[in-house]
């Protein structure tokens, strides 16, 4: 499992509005079915949301086998922050992540906690470091991928300190292998997910280390079954996320947990890619942190979730407006001893570098590829099977294309 | 033959249009990006060729922005008509600005162009006089 959108070549009808949605030009259309160049997709889910007839599934049913079949000792469930903001005004929420053991999970530990501990990381490093400004959020991977391959100058904005998935990942890890004496191999951890980016930044994360998290489940998959739980009239006992922590769900979330008073929340990918134009151009350089989510409003905007970003907004912040914080933090005891062995940083993987640039050939090929797209009808109509007029010269001077599969100058000839 | 111009591209600015503002350094840096060239590089000449378009912009009477590509640098010229700049010592200081009220209630006008630009480039050369200022910046690759 390393690509987490699936496509059905049969509902696909070559519409191309994927194609012009997608943002970083993944997708053709080659004999009227789109086709995602797996190389360049951010797995940011636009496609799946755009998709009108649902072509798209974001789905993977391995998962499935693992946490029904797999003969792992230790089955541990990290569920997203999002979640809490799925269920209608006053659901228990105290009962979420005892329901989320009755599907069959050993242990839950809430992405929120260790959100507690990662907005304490990054108010230290934002007040201890000075010299890089704005920090930029690594907490949504396409926001980071959109920057990777856009943006890559902005890499050393990002604030290296690993997300709450992560940690949550590794705690828990540690805390079954000291309590029930197991080895790291008997244990599984399952990260129920709002978006399919997080599989990305379970199977090819941009930093140097081995994930803590296994497998990724699409929230909506387990939605249903989890929310029979969670109303059942039953005594589970109560158990709480962080409500502060909780609030990551939302565009400004974390920077609000971290209390921090200078930054900018920017979310939807036409939005985060005007901000990361800006600071580009050497602009916003007296913000301390910008919080870039892929997704309109943050992670409760995510294609997994099963409820409409807004709502799921208000009813986060309805939970933490009306309940008292009673999360007991399982961990927030040991934070100091964690921040200073240095638990929570990382380096960013160690990329291969292209071969040094030849700036001729680099001019001449632009120069060619302009020739091409001045004789294009500049529509960008998308009918050739690329998204632009540009993108289809390009296509046409590597070859991967004909200049004659532009249907206005097929008409024309 | 590494002092050889490769490329020009050119880009006419207009005094007091702030809609259009910006759109001359951003065309410089999508061709940048799609020259492949190194995107720390690109960073710096964003932040020059976007700070030198927004003086054209702001004091003068309009003109042009050229990007020259080498094969070892690239230079970033404006040429504007207009006053010029009356003390260029005062201009690259921090925080000195001539802008007008109305320009700073835009957001421009902060005093940190010029600065900016020198920070930036590796080579700075500043011809202005009472007809217009020409503004030539070298970055080496």
């Amino acid at each position: 499992m390393n690509f987490s959108i699936m496509f059905d070549e049969n509902k696909c009808r070559g519409c191309t509005n994927c194609m012009k949605r997608c943002p970083t030009q993944a997708i053709r259309l080659i004999d009227g079915k789109a086709f995602i160049n797996t190389a360049k997709c951010i797995h940011c889910g636009e496609c799946i949301k755009i998709c009108p007839y649902n072509a798209y599934t974001p789905e993977s049913i391995e998962w499935y086998n693992e946490m029904h079949d797999s003969p792992k000792k230790y089955k541990i469930a990290i569920p997203t922050t999002s979640l809490y903001g799925q269920f209608p005004r006053g659901t228990d929420i105290c009962k979420v992540q005892n329901s989320i053991l009755k599907l069959g999970f050993d242990f839950v530990y809430d992405a929120s906690w260790a959100a507690d501990l990662v907005a304490k990381a990054i108010k230290l490093k934002i007040d201890k470091e000075k010299t890089v400004r704005p920090y930029i959020a690594t907490y949504c991977p396409a926001a980071v991928r959109l920057i990777k391959y856009r943006y890559p100058s902005l890499m050393d904005n990002l604030i290296l300190i690993r997300e709450p998935m992560e940690i949550a990942g590794i705690l828990s890890r540690e805390r079954a292998r000291q309590k029930f004496n197991l080895k790291d191999e008997d244990i599984q951890v399952f990260y129920i997910s709002p978006c399919p980016a997080k599989l990305l930044a379970v199977t090819n994360p941009i930093g140097d280390y081995k994930p803590s998290v296994d497998w990724v489940i699409p929230l909506n998959k387990i939605y249903g079954e989890l929310y029979r739980e969670v109303i059942r009239e039953d005594n589970l006992t109560c158990s709480y996320p962080s409500l502060s922590g909780m609030k990551w769900a939302v565009a400004g979330g974390q920077s609000e947990h971290a209390e921090l008073k200078n930054y900018l929340a920017v979310h939807g990918m036409e939005n985060i890619i005007q901000i990361l134009e800006e600071i580009e151009n050497g602009k916003l350089s007296d913000i301390d942190y910008v919080e870039a989510s892929a997704c309109v409003n943050g992670c409760v905007g995510g294609t997994f979730n099963v409820v409409n970003p807004f709502i799921a907004t208000s009813n986060i912040n309805y939970i933490s407006n009306s309940l008292e914080d009673e999360c007991i933090n399982p961990d927030i005891d040991r934070f100091d001893e964690m921040y200073e062995s240095g638990f929570f940083n990382y380096k960013l993987k160690e990329e291969e570098r292209t071969g040094k640039l030849n700036l001729k050939e680099a001019v001449e090929r632009h120069e060619r590829i302009k020739e091409i797209c001045d004789m294009l009808p500049g529509l960008d109509c998308g009918s050739c099977g690329a998204p632009t007029c540009l993108a289809h010269a390009e296509d046409v001077y590597n070859n991967e294309s004909e200049f004659y599969d532009c249907v206005v100058l097929r008409v024309k000839k | 033959m590494t002092d050889r111009l490769l490329k020009r591209y050119s880009y006419n600015v207009t005094a007091n249009d702030f809609m259009s503002a910006g759109k001359g350094s951003s065309a410089i840096k999508s061709n940048l990006k799609s020259l492949g060239i190194d995107s720390n590089i690109i960073r710096k000449i964003a932040i020059i060729s976007y700070e030198t378009e927004i003086n054209i912009v702001i004091h003068s009477f309009g003109g042009k922005l050229h990007c020259d590509i080498y094969e070892n640098k690239i230079v970033i010229i404006s040429e504007d008509t207009g006053p010029g700049i009356t003390d260029v010592d005062m201009a690259m200081k921090e925080g000195f600005s001539t802008a007008t009220d109305s320009v700073r209630e835009l957001g421009f006008g902060a005093g940190m162009g010029l600065p900016n630009i020198k920070k930036y480039s590796d080579q700075l050369e500043i011809n202005t006089s009472s007809t217009g200022t020409t503004i030539i910046v070298t970055i080496y690759l």
